[in-house]
């Protein structure tokens, strides 16, 4: 009887059969170019999206489905979007969420919303900013590469592992901007002609972009956030004062600490972040040698000191553009007690905080060759 | 020529009236020395008829009644005896007005092969036969203990088949043994032809689509079972020796798996158990992730599988049921056919069919692989009995999930495992030792532990005597 009733009720129910389903693997969102000049005294909300999702097809190899609409929300998009396709169009196999620059400027926190609040959506689909128009750089297809979707979540995946960028998913995104004493950031691209190329770490104050790490220093931004495995870093040693001397130091494992210091007023506050990085190096140009020990030393001693500068200057530039990316607040909150820290305007406070970055480098190997003569 | 008065004294007469119409029973007159010969021919072994009548027919008259007092000549005293007699392979000599019965019975029987549905790579490999007694000798021959003690009941109130039940004094518990037999004495019913059929009669729980008792044709696992403090039965005429109380994992050891290193046996039995949830799930999963669940799927696959499904013109679970019906006829065909028949049916339903149906947009070949691997993974599971009811539970889980989803998966497994919870195989637990549990005990289903680390007898036997080995220091 059971059996009689559940086969007549099939079909009944929401069933989502796999070859009627369009499944959604890269969504952009921009500001519709159309409306954005003239909407400097529309109110935000108003402001018409670009949204453009792509389906991979599988009639022929790499072959998508592109389509593009534009709405005030990415629900009402959705409706439009899938009016014009034979496809249900479904968000539970998302892999990757691209903003336009201008949309990132204006904040994206709306957006992120809605996916986070979508069940189907997946916590870790990645968050990823795009240096120009994201619906530009997805629509084109890169003859060289995988279909445009795989290619970049691909791409951003590898990159990650080789702290490149920073793997930021919705869970990441979400818990760095609604976490207190952290500012979100977010993987930047940009479009070349035939690619597309990692364009550095887009900071972010609260929802909106406001400055970007440059691809060269990524590495560095790496130190300051966290401990990470596996990175791989070429030191130009010109700037610590040896000229055309390079380094590439690689395989590295790096460990950070914060501490922080406060002076009795309590309302001055001195942050240390140590740096202990150990690694490999690849290659060496200069007239050190890596085999004597003495130079070994100096050689760590060299790294160090380009590390420190470099992080360094990184964080001054974080604080000039208030942007507290690699979460200092965290770590100010933690010395603090719950009434102390709401009385506290870490944002005001942030730019003038003291940082010191000390940073202890060790050279694991140098490579299977040793010359003896030396 | 005894006095008592129920007892009808055997006569000549009286036991032709008896077999009156049965053609094939042989009368053989011998007026010269007054003696009249009743069997039946196909029930005896003619060189033992020489033997026993030679002597006989060449002696005088006189003589024959000193030759009839040796030991094998045995003087019958009642009509039913001689008539009972007759039909277990007696010849009844019929001298004067005594009734003697010599025993020559040898029935038509097969002889000792190796078994055709437990097979096993190394170990023995000889059989259980129809004749009871055959079989009662393959375990006698190997338990050489006075201990093993036998019970010999009749089942079948016409057919009055001869049934033994074994059991080892001092190891089965004598509660078991007792509520067995009482059981057996409660059938009634015409005739009982094999193991597998009697067991339904004593079961438990007749509707459930388990087995509740295992049933072996190879003596080793029989033997097994004995020293595990379990109840054997042998019913004549049926190569199925069951055993009582059984437990579901039970059926998922092979003897195989005690023959080769502790490892290679656990890594087999655990290999079991895959089987077991791939023929369950497989194809059941197949349905719920194509009909409902896409985020499950990895975007490479998902990609494949929306291609081979997208020529298909039914919903999954028309497809996956279609599919499935298919491979149980193949199995059925197969099963029924001769051995070179079906191959043949084996190679048209495989190859051509699978092949076909993909061709012709009828299936998608992942389903194929779905399909098949779970059939493969239902043959994994050593008893055929098991292995038949959970192919068919597998439909169940197929609509369940073609319905609902993995919730209706989910459901399914649920309602599989409370049943397995209820269910009891001769008032023991079905599912010890997981419930109650015994963790001693899993090391002997789940795994195969080292033989030295196995020293207890299984406890759902219930044994009196629980330790099966001593560690010799």
């Amino acid at each position: 009887m059971m059996l009689l009733v559940m086969l007549l009720l099939i079909g009944c129910g929401d069933q989502r059969v796999l070859e009627k389903l369009g499944f959604t693997q890269t969504t952009s969102y921009d500001l519709d170019p159309n409306t954005e000049e003239s909407s400097d005294d529309e109110k935000q909300g108003q402001q018409k999206l670009l949204i453009s999702v792509t389906i991979p097809r599988t009639r022929t190899e790499n072959s998508r489905e592109l389509i593009t609409a534009t709405a005030y929300t990415s629900k009402e998009a959705k409706i439009k979007l899938s009016s014009q396709t034979e496809l249900t169009i479904v968000s539970g196999q998302l892999r990757n969420t691209l903003f336009g620059l201008s949309l990132a400027k204006q904040g994206i926190w709306e957006h992120i919303d809605t996916l986070v609040r979508d069940s189907s959506i997946s916590p870790r689909v990645k968050v990823t900013i795009v240096n120009g128009s994201a619906h530009e750089l997805l629509s084109k297809d890169y003859s060289q590469h995988n279909r445009t979707g795989k290619y970049l979540d691909r791409m951003l995946e590898k990159e990650a592992i080789s702290q490149t960028v920073p793997e930021i998913t919705l869970y990441r995104f979400t818990r760095d901007f609604l976490d207190d004493g952290i500012d979100a950031v977010a993987p930047i691209i940009k479009q070349l002609d035939e690619h597309v190329s990692i364009d550095g770490i887009a900071l972010f104050q609260g929802d909106r972009y406001v400055t970007k790490v440059e691809p060269d220093d990524t590495l560095i931004f790496a130190f300051l956030r966290g401990r990470f495995k596996n990175g791989e870093m070429s030191v130009d040693m010109s700037e610590v004062g040896r000229i055309n001397e390079h380094i590439m130091f690689s395989s590295m494992i790096s460990k950070r600490k914060i501490k922080i210091k406060t002076t009795s007023e309590g309302q001055h506050y001195h942050a240390d972040i140590s740096i202990n990085v150990r690694g490999s190096v690849l290659e060496y140009t200069g007239k050190l040698s890596l085999d004597n020990v003495e130079h070994q030393k100096q050689i760590e001693k060299l790294i160090a000191e380009y590390i420190k500068l470099k992080t360094e200057e990184m964080v001054a530039m974080m604080q000039k553009n208030n942007v507290d990316s690699i979460g200092l607040g965290k770590y100010v909150r933690n010395k603090l007690s719950y009434e102390e820290w709401k009385n506290l305007d870490w944002r005001r406070i942030y730019p003038n905080i003291e940082v010191t970055c000390n940073v202890n480098v060790r050279i694991k190997d140098f490579g299977k060759f040793v010359n003896i003569e030396q | 020529m005894t006095d008592s008065n129920h007892i009808i004294a055997p006569s000549l007469q009286h036991t032709l009236d008896n077999f009156k119409d049965c053609i094939d029973l042989t009368h053989r007159t011998f007026p010269e020395i007054n003696v009249h010969l009743v069997y039946f021919d196909h029930l005896i072994n003619s060189d033992e008829l020489y033997r026993y009548i030679t002597p006989l027919t060449e002696a005088r008259e006189y003589e024959i009644q000193n030759l009839l007092i040796r030991s094998q000549y045995q003087l019958a005293l009642d009509s039913d005896t001689v008539i009972k007699g007759i039909l277990y392979g007696k010849i009844a000599i019929f001298h004067k007005d005594d009734t003697y019965l010599v025993d020559a019975y040898k029935p038509e029987a097969r002889s000792i092969d190796a078994s055709q549905t437990e097979t096993v790579i190394t170990g023995p490999h000889d059989s259980f036969t129809e004749p009871a007694l055959s079989n009662l000798s393959l375990i006698r021959s190997k338990i050489k203990s006075s201990h093993l003690k036998v019970i010999k009941l009749e089942v079948g109130e016409i057919s009055k088949t001869d049934l033994y039940i074994l059991y080892i004094d001092g190891l089965a518990n004598m509660d078991y043994v007792k509520e067995l037999v009482e059981r057996i004495e409660l059938i009634e019913v015409d005739a009982v032809h094999d193991g597998n059929m009697l067991i339904q009669y004593i079961d438990d729980f007749p509707n459930s689509i388990f087995p509740l008792f295992s049933t072996s044709e190879r003596p080793d696992t029989a033997i097994s079972k004995l020293v595990a403090g379990k109840i054997i039965g042998i019913l004549d005429g049926s190569p199925s020796v069951f055993t009582a109380p059984s437990s579901f994992f039970e059926f998922f050891a092979s003897p195989d798996d005690y023959y080769q290193r502790w490892i290679l046996g656990t890594a087999t039995r655990l290999l079991r158990f895959a089987a077991l949830v791939i023929t369950l799930t497989f194809t059941a999963l197949y349905v719920s992730v194509t009909t409902f669940h896409y985020e499950m799927i990895p975007e490479a696959l998902l990609l494949t599988l929306t291609e081979s499904r997208s020529r298909v013109p039914f919903p999954p679970i028309y497809e996956a049921l279609l599919m499935e019906l298919t491979i149980e006829l193949l199995r059925e065909a197969g099963a029924r056919l001769p051995t070179k028949i079906g191959q043949t049916i084996g190679i048209v339903g495989g190859i051509v069919i699978g092949q076909a149906a993909v061709q012709a947009g009828l299936t998608s070949n992942v389903l194929i692989i779905a399909v098949a691997s779970s059939a493969i993974a239902s043959f994994v599971i050593p008893s055929y009995v098991m292995s038949a009811s959970i192919r068919l539970v597998r439909f169940g889980l197929i609509i369940l999930a073609g319905t609902l989803g993995d919730l209706g998966i989910a459901m399914g497994i649920a309602y599989i495992v409370i049943h397995l919870c209820g269910l009891t195989s001769l008032n023991t637990s079905y599912i010890t030792p997981v419930a109650p549990s015994y963790f001693n005990d899993w090391r002997d289903v789940f795994i195969r532990a080292p033989l030295w680390a196995m020293r207890d007898r299984p406890s759902q036997s219930n044994t009196p005597n629980k330790v099966k080995m001593k560690q010799k220091k």
